[in-house]
């Protein structure tokens, strides 16, 4: 099911966290809503949920306009960044909860939570209480419960945020493929562009209440068409005032188009080393080489190289004529 | 260290002893100075009875109408925060920070024959002095922040993210409240249940004004052991005294219990 965002506004005492929001989250696909804090990421996802009211603006979930209908009725799942697991409530009961407001009998009911508990493999912890899950095994169950409604609709508020890394990373690609399989609509909020780059269809990039940018990771990372966005998604660099992703930049011991300038630091970053360099005037760019690239050249601190761009275009720039384009 | 460590558990334990746990030996010592006969007889004292069943009726009554009020101001207080409930918030406390004696001046004031709402309310035939309506009015504004006091920091704690999670489930805000806001809070609820118990059995002061402290009609047991030890029947007295005694230990184990269920449950840590 699709959901539809037409100028959707928001002010909390008097300060506009939403401003005219206008998108289309197509049916099946997982977009990111990814921002910096206060970007009103998660404002957004609330708004979609029926939990915040909004001050203008329709939202359509497919055909209903469900603008002015309370969460209860629009029957869409939703993951807090806590989980909110109901703590006096077992396992089985927090992931049985919607479908007991939904009246289904018991039998049906047992068969339905146990099905969604083995989804979500926690079917040997059907007896426990939240407080004795671990942070992984909690955001399972509330997945679990969210589906049982069966929702067409899935909404995840910074679903990986309280995880260590390692679960963190597990978690993403099983929910990812979770998602493809069950082919739900999902709107997940994260202010980590990697974790958006990696598990969504579609990015939508605000930045102070604001749309930047929409499209597919890739296409965004590679032609953002601000500079906001070219900052948010990956590292930037500056050569004669214009942005490049670090690794557009290029190094050769002579040539004449390019930059002369004096290499003032090496990190090496194991799969990657960051040369930097400072040309006549004293301005500095960096450039990123890949560890086979490093090897070849060995710059080492006080060495003199010419800088070039692979493409004669600018980051941002080559973004707007894409864009314009498309 | 240790030395010191237990040299501070000795007197902590002195102090406690002396302050509390003589006086209650003396009690119980004194109450059963005249054997057991004389006691079961002190136990069917007339007026003793009739104020036992007195105090038993404020009780019915105060005691759940602090319970709705306690939870409704917290809920009011906590998800529905407007400058209106910041005031009742503040205001809520007042009860903790005034003499019960000046208590019962003020309801003194509102409702005797001269007071401001006085004459209305006897034109309807409604007495509110020297009457079960005062003394329960009384109770109830002594007792009032107990029940709040204890679900308000709860209710902080656990947020909203529960009761919302059940609204996108589809729950209504009743069931709402009953199957996750009242789950939660239910032990903080009983801790605050049992204070209000123990403050509305034990008030004196405001009582004292409001009922006029008549025997056998608006003499709560309180009243009664003080109106015996002015009386110089004190053996009588320490006959009540021994009661309130015996109820003070089973409330104090029930709130040793509550409190305990309720630290365990905010001891399961969500971070």
């Amino acid at each position: 099911m699709t959901v539809s965002l037409d100028g959707v506004s928001k002010s909390f005492a008097k300060s506009l966290v939403l401003d005219d929001i206008t998108d289309v989250f197509a049916d099946g696909e997982m977009t990111a809503l990814l921002g910096p804090s206060g970007s009103g990421k998660s404002t957004l996802l609330r708004i979609i949920a029926g939990l915040t009211p909004l001050d203008s603006g329709r939202v359509r979930l497919g055909e209903r306009d469900v603008t002015s209908s309370p969460a209860r009725e629009r029957h869409i799942g939703f993951c807090f960044q806590d989980y909110a697991p109901f703590r006096h409530l077992s396992v089985f009961a927090n992931v049985a909860y919607g479908l007991k407001v939904q009246r289904v009998p018991r039998a049906q009911r047992k068969a339905r939570v146990e099905e969604l508990l083995g989804l979500v493999r926690l079917e040997d912890f059907a007896d426990r209480y939240p407080h004795q899950l671990s942070g992984g095994q909690r955001q399972r169950m509330a997945l679990a419960r969210a589906l049982a409604i069966k929702p067409e609709i899935l909404l995840l508020d910074e679903p990986f945020a309280a995880l260590d890394a390692q679960v963190r990373g597990e978690l993403r690609s099983w929910v990812r493929s979770l998602q493809k399989e069950l082919g739900i609509t999902t709107v997940l909020v994260t202010h980590d562009q990697s974790e958006a780059m990696e598990i969504a269809d579609r990015l939508v990039i605000l930045n102070e209440g604001k749309i930047e940018q929409t499209g597919k990771p890739s296409f965004v990372y590679d032609h953002p068409s601000t500079d906001f966005v070219a900052g948010f998604l990956g590292p930037i660099t500056t050569l004669w005032g214009i942005s490049y992703r670090p690794h557009e930049l290029e190094l050769s011991l002579d040539g004449d188009e390019g930059e002369k300038a004096t290499v003032t630091d090496v990190i090496r970053l194991g799969f990657e080393v960051r040369v930097v360099l400072t040309n006549q005037t004293g301005e500095s760019s960096w450039v990123q080489l890949t560890h086979d690239q490093a090897k070849a050249l060995n710059p080492s601190h006080g060495q003199r190289y010419v800088v070039r761009p692979r493409s004669a275009r600018g980051l941002i720039e080559q973004g707007r004529t894409k864009q314009a384009r498309s | 260290m240790k030395k010191q460590s237990l040299l501070l558990r000795v007197l902590v334990l002195a102090y406690v002893s002396a302050l509390l746990g003589i006086p209650l030996l003396f009690v119980f010592q004194q109450a059963f100075s005249h054997g057991w006969s004389e006691l079961w007889t002190a136990l069917h004292d007339h007026a003793m009875v009739l104020a036992i069943l007195l105090t038993a009726k404020v009780v019915v009554v105060a005691v759940p109408l602090n319970i709705f009020f306690g939870i409704g101001a917290s809920l009011w207080i906590v998800r529905r925060p407007s400058r209106l409930s910041h005031v009742l918030d503040v205001l809520i406390d007042v009860p903790l920070a005034i003499s019960p004696i000046v208590v019962g001046l003020i309801l003194e004031l509102a409702y005797a024959q001269n007071g401001w709402f006085g004459p209305a309310l006897a034109k309807l035939g409604w007495r509110v002095m020297f009457s079960l309506p005062g003394i329960v009015i009384a109770s109830i504004f002594v007792s009032l922040p107990l029940v709040s006091r204890q679900v308000i920091p709860l209710l902080r704690e656990i947020g909203d993210h529960q009761e919302q999670t059940a609204a996108t489930l589809g729950a209504s805000p009743i069931r709402i409240f009953f199957t996750i806001t009242l789950r939660s809070i239910a032990w903080a609820a009983a801790y605050g249940v049992t204070l209000t118990l123990a403050r509305v059995i034990g008030e004196y002061g405001a009582v004292l004004i409001v009922s006029g402290n008549i025997a056998l009609l608006t003499q709560t047991l309180t009243l009664n052991i003080g109106a015996n030890f002015d009386n110089f029947n004190s053996y009588q007295g320490f006959v009540g005294a021994l009661l309130l005694a015996f109820v003070s230990v089973a409330v104090l184990l029930v709130i040793a219990v509550a409190r305990h269920r309720l630290e365990r449950k905010r001891h399961d840590s969500f971070a």
